[in-house]
């Protein structure tokens, strides 16, 4: 069960293992948080961190851009970490990943660290918009905010949810956040922390691990 | 000129001990050495004086001499009395000596006083020490300097604050090959060790008077609970202690933990309101001049008692102290020695301590840590070797500055005990890490910290690096903690000291809390301060430190089963074992006690699962790692998820699923394999990312922040775990990585030890009990708070049982 089926506003998303939700009757693919070039903005700061983590981030987009038909990629925030992520060789892993993908339409929703970070370079060819961008039933967001009148997908919180049993036996997860207005989806960027989120009443969660999707009952 | 020393001594009437003497006529020979004696017994003379008189002239010149001494000092809490100590001759004997302090405390005039000429003896930490060394005049400061004192250097020996300090002495020794190093050290079981470490060259070994009287007892409880867990941090004995302190004058109550001695100092204020302002607290989370007042009043005889922690282990004399009472286990006799020794602190005076026991089991190990004692079995300590994250940094420090050329400083770091065997690869790793990240070309691009120069020397790359670099030398890692103030409009309030940001998040305002022995609340929190105002409440959470717990030695540990052998035995030859006899009794109805020839293993089914508990008494961290091992070895056969919680005594392993423990348990304690087998059961554990936390923030990896910046370091703490990640799929070769899995090894489970263990364990008769409920040797695991958690299942199996579990215990509350 590397993917679930949900219905949210109407529509059915699929929530898929590897923190990303595809929209099929838009042949959209939608990912939260990519925090690219996260290591070489610490190497600048002259703090050492081995280099293979944007190569990864990309790499996990292709399998899932080659598995599941898609027009287009959402990036619900936060695609660049800093201003200083912008290394010459993190650009170039970005312009070869690109061409790859050439047909494909990109959209940025911006988030809180793109304002700083600046927008993506326009070679790469992503249409950049301020959130929330309304398209079909939803409110695409950063940041996770009821909408007036849409129901919201966004990202930003990296939540992640810990899961215990018996034995006194625990593991931490990321994870989906499914509420009546607003979706949250995982980081799905390599180099990316988690904030723990407790169940609230009226939201389904659903763990990611172990190349599958988990509902949790409450 | 007369003899200085002697003159001095003569009048204050005092007559030098041979020791004292002794010492004098070495440093006048030119020789270095370490002095070991008990505290109070004279050794800070015994080295001063040496000073004075082998290198003071009697010459009044218009400025005083330059730099002849440095004093280096473990706690900078003890830089003030030193220099009373020592100024206190140079007065007498009118002598044109200057002496100074510059520690993390010094204010800005006297730094600028010390930027243009250094006191004649400056008394300093190992991180000033090594903060001085980055002035690009340092060769020049310290040319004039012929002695260098370390003082407490026990406590420095077995960490890496010491393993730098011998890092700052070798530069000191390429600038002066004659330089004089001396070490004040109280007993340790290996001094040719400590001594080596110190003086790797030659050295000359003084005994001190070790004729100090030390009468250990213990405050037996009036009732004994059957089970040893009492709770509240040994509360229960109150009455008993508050009956102590009053036919008592000047006593010392030492806590293991700040939450235990914040605890105990409202207890006992609430148990006897008359001893207000006749009773205080001192630990190292207070502010600085609440402690200053704290330790003035005592040394003038003006407190009845102090409940202190560690904070008061050390050095300062406090003459007026009679007695010292022990809350809770010391862990070890060296330890013990040392608070029973801050009570009579004076040549020729007994020094009394008596322990009071937090649940009935520290009865037994009260007495054996007195028959310890009386047999001199003190622990031994042993400084670290090869660390590469203190290398790191000390490259990076010698890079600063007038910078550094890679040969030279490589042969004084090799000079060194601890990197004496330092490998020439391991060399080029470091020196390629600062430089550009790794030594794997292109792992790390734009990544650069110390740039080489055509000229051959090594400079810090940048100013702004430079000061970040400075902020973050030395190797205490602590938790992010944050400023307790009293709220006051204006932000005006006065400042209480410190808790952890840890502490403090789980707190909403409107919540109380106890610290420096008043219950407050909590106003709100910003800025990396957390403001409060006094409450009416009585019911308050005290703020919790994760100050280090310290493991039972094994020295105690062993005489800890001897004491149970000769109860098992039915000899109960002393107070506290009469005391402890129906607990024990109920040990061996419903299981067994242990003793030297039998290992207890006790088993248990609950609704919780199948529980082992194993007794090896190995200490805390030893025991840590029996199990991890026994752990990794069942799973290897059989995928496994397994919760363990250690003790001091032994530890428990606990499954969700059934499993018969008696049928592996003489097969996984083999001594076979055990470097291979400890090395796996790491990589499926948490241990080595726990140390690699320390090693990022030493190494520079990681950045503990500005002092006052306003952000919270929550962010890079929790990124460290999120860094281990990182380096382990990215970079696994690199060499931090090797050395958090080594610590592990090496100073947490001491592999040594577990050999060693195991070896007894396999001499020793499995003596297996099953429980219908748990004994009182297992309740004291149950309630455990340390626990670690290792697992071989399959993530996929792991995660589906536990969602099962969560929609069964929905299915039943719904139900």
């Amino acid at each position: 069960m590397d993917e679930l089926a949900i219905e949210y506003a109407g529509e059915t998303l699929l929530l898929l293992a590897d923190k990303a939700i595809y929209w099929p009757q838009q042949h959209t693919l939608l990912v939260a948080d990519l925090h690219i070039g996260k290591a070489a903005s610490y190497r600048a700061l002259h703090q050492p961190v081995p280099r293979g983590t944007t190569e990864a981030t990309l790499a996990r987009l292709d399998q899932l851009l080659a598995r599941y038909a898609c027009n287009r990629l959402v990036v619900l925030g936060d695609f660049l970490h800093a201003r200083t992520a912008r290394a010459a060789g993190t650009l170039a892993a970005l312009a070869a990943w690109r061409t790859r993908h050439c047909e494909l339409e990109i959209v940025l929703v911006r988030g809180n660290h793109d304002r700083h970070a600046g927008d993506p370079p326009v070679e790469l060819g992503i249409t950049v918009h301020e959130e929330p961008w309304l398209l079909g039933p939803f409110a695409l967001c950063h940041e996770p905010e009821p909408h007036a009148s849409h129901a919201v997908l966004a990202g930003h919180v990296h939540p992640a949810y810990v899961l215990r049993g018996r034995a006194r036996q625990r593991l931490r997860l990321p994870c989906f956040v499914i509420g009546a207005q607003v979706a949250v989806l995982p980081a799905f960027g390599e180099f990316t922390g988690g904030w723990n989120v407790a169940p609230q009443a009226g939201t389904r969660m659903f763990l990611t691990g172990a190349d599958r999707v988990w509902p949790l009952t409450q | 000129m007369p003899d200085l020393a002697n003159a001095w001594f003569a009048t204050r009437g005092w007559k030098p001990f041979a020791f004292q003497r002794q010492v004098w006529a070495a440093v006048g020979r030119g020789e270095s050495g370490l002095l070991h004696a008990s505290t109070g017994t004279g050794k800070t003379y015994a080295v001063w004086l040496a000073a004075l008189r082998a290198f003071a002239q009697n010459s009044a010149g218009r400025q005083p001499a330059a730099l002849q001494v440095l004093w280096i000092t473990p706690m900078r809490a003890l830089a003030a009395d030193t220099a009373r100590a020592l100024q206190a001759p140079l007065d007498e004997l009118q002598l044109n000596w200057s002496v100074g302090v510059r520690s993390g405390d010094t204010g800005s005039a006297e730094r600028a006083r010390q930027a243009r000429r250094l006191p004649s003896a400056l008394i300093t930490t190992p991180e000033s020490l090594t903060l001085l060394l980055t002035r690009a005049q340092a060769e020049n400061d310290f040319a004039s300097l012929r002695l260098v004192v370390v003082d407490e250097w026990h406590e420095l020996l077995g960490n890496k604050r010491g393993v730098q300090l011998q890092l700052a002495l070798a530069r000191l020794r390429r600038w002066q090959p004659g330089l004089l190093v001396w070490g004040l050290s109280a007993t340790l079981g290996n001094l040719d060790h400590a001594m080596q470490v110190l003086v790797p060259e030659h050295g000359l070994l003084v005994r001190g008077r070790q004729d100090k009287r030390l009468e250990v007892d213990t405050l037996i409880p009036a009732q004994l609970e059957r089970f040893p867990w009492a709770g509240h941090m040994g509360l229960k004995m109150l009455a008993q202690v508050a009956d102590e302190l009053e036919h008592s004058a000047s006593t010392l109550v030492f806590t293991n933990t700040r939450a235990q001695a914040e605890l105990w100092y409202q207890a006992l204020l609430d148990a006897r309101p008359d001893w207000a302002g006749l009773i205080a607290l001192h630990h190292a989370s207070l502010a600085r001049e609440t402690r200053n007042w704290v330790e003035g009043a005592l040394k003038k005889g003006e407190l009845k008692a102090v409940v202190c922690t560690s904070s008061l282990d050390l050095g300062v004399d406090f003459l007026p102290v009679e007695r010292v009472l022990q809350i809770g286990s010391a862990k070890g006799i060296a330890r013990l020695t040392q608070r029973a020794g801050r009570s009579g602190h004076a040549p020729g005076r007994t020094s009394r301590i008596t322990l009071v026991p937090t649940h009935s089991l520290e009865l037994v190990e009260a007495a054996a840590a007195r028959e310890a004692l009386a047999a001199g079995r003190i622990e031994a300590r042993r400084s670290p070797r090869l660390c590469m994250d203190v290398l790191v940094q000390h490259v990076v420090s010698m890079a600063l500055g007038s910078g550094m050329r890679p040969d030279e400083l490589l042969a004084e770091v090799r000079s060194t005990w601890a990197y004496r065997d330092l490998r020439d690869s391991h060399w080029q790793w470091a020196l390629a890490f600062v430089r550009n990240g790794g030594s794997s070309l292109g792992a790390y691009p734009d990544y650069q910290r110390v740039e080489a120069h055509p000229d051959g020397i090594w400079r810090v790359a940048s100013e702004r690096l430079a000061r970040r670099h400075r902020m973050g030398i030395g190797t205490i890692v602590s938790e992010a903690s944050v400023q307790l103030k009293f709220w006051s409009k204006g932000g005006g309030g006065k400042t209480l000291g410190s808790v952890e940001e840890a502490f403090i998040a789980r707190l909403r305002p409107g919540d109380t809390l106890m610290f420096g022995g008043r219950v407050l609340e909590l106003v709100r929190v910003e800025n990396m301060t957390a403001y409060v105002r006094r409450s009416t409440s009585r019911k308050a959470a005290v703020a919790r430190w994760n100050g280090g717990r310290m493991p039972l030695s094994s020295e105690l540990a062993d005489a800890l089963v001897e004491q149970l052998d000769a109860a098992a035995h039915g000899r109960f030859n002393n107070p506290e074992l009469r005391a402890v006899r129906p607990l024990l009794a109920l040990q061996a109805q419903w299981s067994a006690v242990p003793t030297t020839t039998t290992l207890l293993a006790e088993t248990l089914n609950t609704r919780q699962g199948s529980h082992l508990f194993l007794y090896p008494f190995a200490g805390r961290m030893a025991n840590l790692g029996l199990a991890s091992l026994i752990a990794w070895r069942v799973s290897r056969e059989q995928p496994l998820s397994v919760s363990i919680a250690v003790s001091d005594y032994g530890f428990e392993l606990l499954t969700p699923s059934r499993i018969d423990w008696a049928a592996w348990l003489p097969r996984v304690l083999s001594a076979e394999h055990l470097l291979d087998d400890v090395l796996a059961s790491l990589n499926a554990g948490e241990m080595a990312l726990r140390r690699f936390r320390e090693i990022a923030q030493i190494c520079g990896l990681v950045f503990g922040g500005y002092p006052a910046a306003q952000k919270s370091m929550r962010q890079i703490q929790a990124s460290s775990g999120l860094f281990f990640e990182v380096f382990r799929k990215h970079d696994p070769d690199n060499l931090l990585l090797g050395q958090a899995r080594d610590e592990v090894l090496a100073e947490e489970l001491e592999i040594e030890r577990l050999r060693w263990q195991l070896e007894k364990m396999a001499a020793r008769r499995l003596d297996l009990h099953v429980l219908k409920r748990p004994s009182p040797l297992a309740f004291t695991l149950l309630v455990e708070g340390l626990r670690e958690t290792m697992s071989t299942e399959k993530l996929a199996d792991r995660i589906a049982r536990m969602v099962a579990e969560l929609e069964q215990a929905a299915g039943t509350a719904h139900g």
